[in-house]
């Protein structure tokens, strides 16, 4: 789980262009929206686009977003279980 | 009408925000160039700039130069010249595309690869509310807003935004080149006046003009007229050159130097000469563009360059393309511009 969060943590800073940040920066229980990294709903469209493109995984509900996204470890628990590649 | 530009600032091949061209200029040689960009980090908060691709950095960075903070939300109207707009988001869009077969395409590229995003990226850091539009007319891109712009002082407007802007990528400057847009052979700038072939060198364009109705005491110098035209003849162009000069109660010996936009292409250039000999014969020609490159909205650095010499009462010696007659410390210039020699531009500037 630990390589899965830190590859997810590479990608999100890849993903979201976010230039000035390491994955060391960024807590991994920490909300991805609001508080914690400071992401909007432009962010939660790249990270539904990374989601599919690098594991597979087609959300089929946006809806179900707000509980994959709450932080890193959620989504790397959500991307352990339901990858398909 | 008089419009005042109160402020301007450019990024470009030279070095950035600042006129270190005007006394010590950068000689290039090679044929595709980008810009030298300056910190952007100093002006744009890095979790807005993260989603703005390299042209919109460049345009907020030069529009907060030139408007102080106090008039951004209220200005009239934000006006934006460019050729290309946010090409450089519009390949990954498209390269994405292509990759994932149609699917999981990039939300934030697809946003930015609109022209006017240059424009409302503006607005939205600016908070302005004001009349907002953006003109995508090849060459003339930059001529046509200004034409706006004067537009838009004619109805009252009293402070404008007016920006040009365009990048150059690796794969639009490939595409370019295969319809003959760029120098074939090896050239150094300062021999394009002397050029006998096609094509020029590529730069790329980041540069705004606060505009006023008023003149605040330090206005750089002010547009007295700007006059667009289609396929013109020698005669229509006359025309609109002694109009514009009998609305200001000027004569053409009150020109100083007219303004050309060679760029080293024998076809462009020697239709501006011909435009220069013909309406004002033995006034002293500038150039700029071996300075700079060329891009679609390239005039907007002539109207730059024009300013800064005005503004400082001379003319260096590397931008005289041809010598002749005129005031050593400049107090009218006229700007030409045109692209293929279809769409043609005038603007009558002084101090």
């Amino acid at each position: 789980m630990d390589s899965l969060i830190l590859e997810l943590k590479e990608e999100i800073i890849k993903s979201l262009n976010l230039e000035e940040m390491t994955p060391e920066d960024i807590d991994s229980d920490a909300p991805l929206f609001g508080e914690g990294l400071g992401l909007d709903s432009i962010d939660a469209l790249e990270l539904i686009v990374l989601m599919e493109r690098n594991y597979g995984i087609k959300l089929a509900n946006a809806s179900e977003g707000k509980s994959i996204f709450q932080s890193v470890r959620v989504m790397a628990e959500y991307i352990s279980k339901n990858r398909t590649k | 009408m008089r419009i005042f530009i109160r402020s301007a600032a450019q990024i470009s091949i030279q070095n950035p925000l600042c006129d270190e061209w005007f006394e010590n200029p950068i000689s290039y040689s090679q044929i595709h160039n980008r810009s030298i960009d300056p910190d952007f980090k100093a002006f744009i908060p890095v979790m807005e700039a993260r989603r703005m691709g390299r042209v919109m950095k460049r345009a907020i960075v030069t529009s907060k130069s030139v408007i102080p903070e106090e008039n951004r939300a209220t200005l009239d109207a934000i006006l934006t010249g460019t050729g290309l707009g946010s090409v450089e988001d519009t390949e990954k869009f498209l390269n994405a595309l292509l990759k994932n077969d149609e699917e999981m395409l990039p939300p934030s590229n697809f946003m930015n690869s609109t022209h006017n995003t240059i424009g409302s990226i503006i607005a939205l850091n600016f908070k302005c509310h004001g009349y907002n539009l953006t003109s995508a007319h090849r060459g003339t891109s930059f001529d046509t807003i200004c034409f706006d712009a004067y537009l838009q002082f004619l109805k009252g407007a009293k402070n404008i935004l007016v920006g040009g802007h365009d990048e150059m990528t690796a794969d639009y400057f490939a595409l370019f080149d295969q319809i003959g847009f760029w120098k074939k052979e090896s050239f150094t700038a300062d021999i394009l006046k002397e050029s006998s072939t096609k094509g020029t060198f590529a730069g790329e364009t980041a540069v705004s003009f606060w505009l006023s109705a008023e003149d605040g005491g330090d206005s750089l110098c002010s547009i007295l007229g700007v006059d667009l035209l289609y396929k013109p003849s020698q005669q229509r162009l006359q025309e609109s050159l002694d109009t514009m000069l009998a609305q200001n109660g000027l004569s053409k010996n009150d020109i100083d130097a007219i303004v050309l936009n060679c760029n080293g292409d024998v076809e462009n250039d020697t239709i501006s000469r011909e435009v220069a000999e013909a309406i004002l014969p033995n006034v002293q020609q500038l150039y700029y563009k071996h300075l700079f490159g060329d891009s679609f909205t390239m005039s907007a650095m002539g109207l730059y360059i024009s300013a800064v010499c005005l503004h400082r009462g001379e003319i260096p010696a590397h931008l005289i393309y041809k010598n002749g007659a005129g005031n050593k410390r400049p107090r009218t210039l006229l700007l030409h511009n045109h692209y293929q020699n279809k769409d043609h531009s005038f603007m009558l500037l002084s101090v």
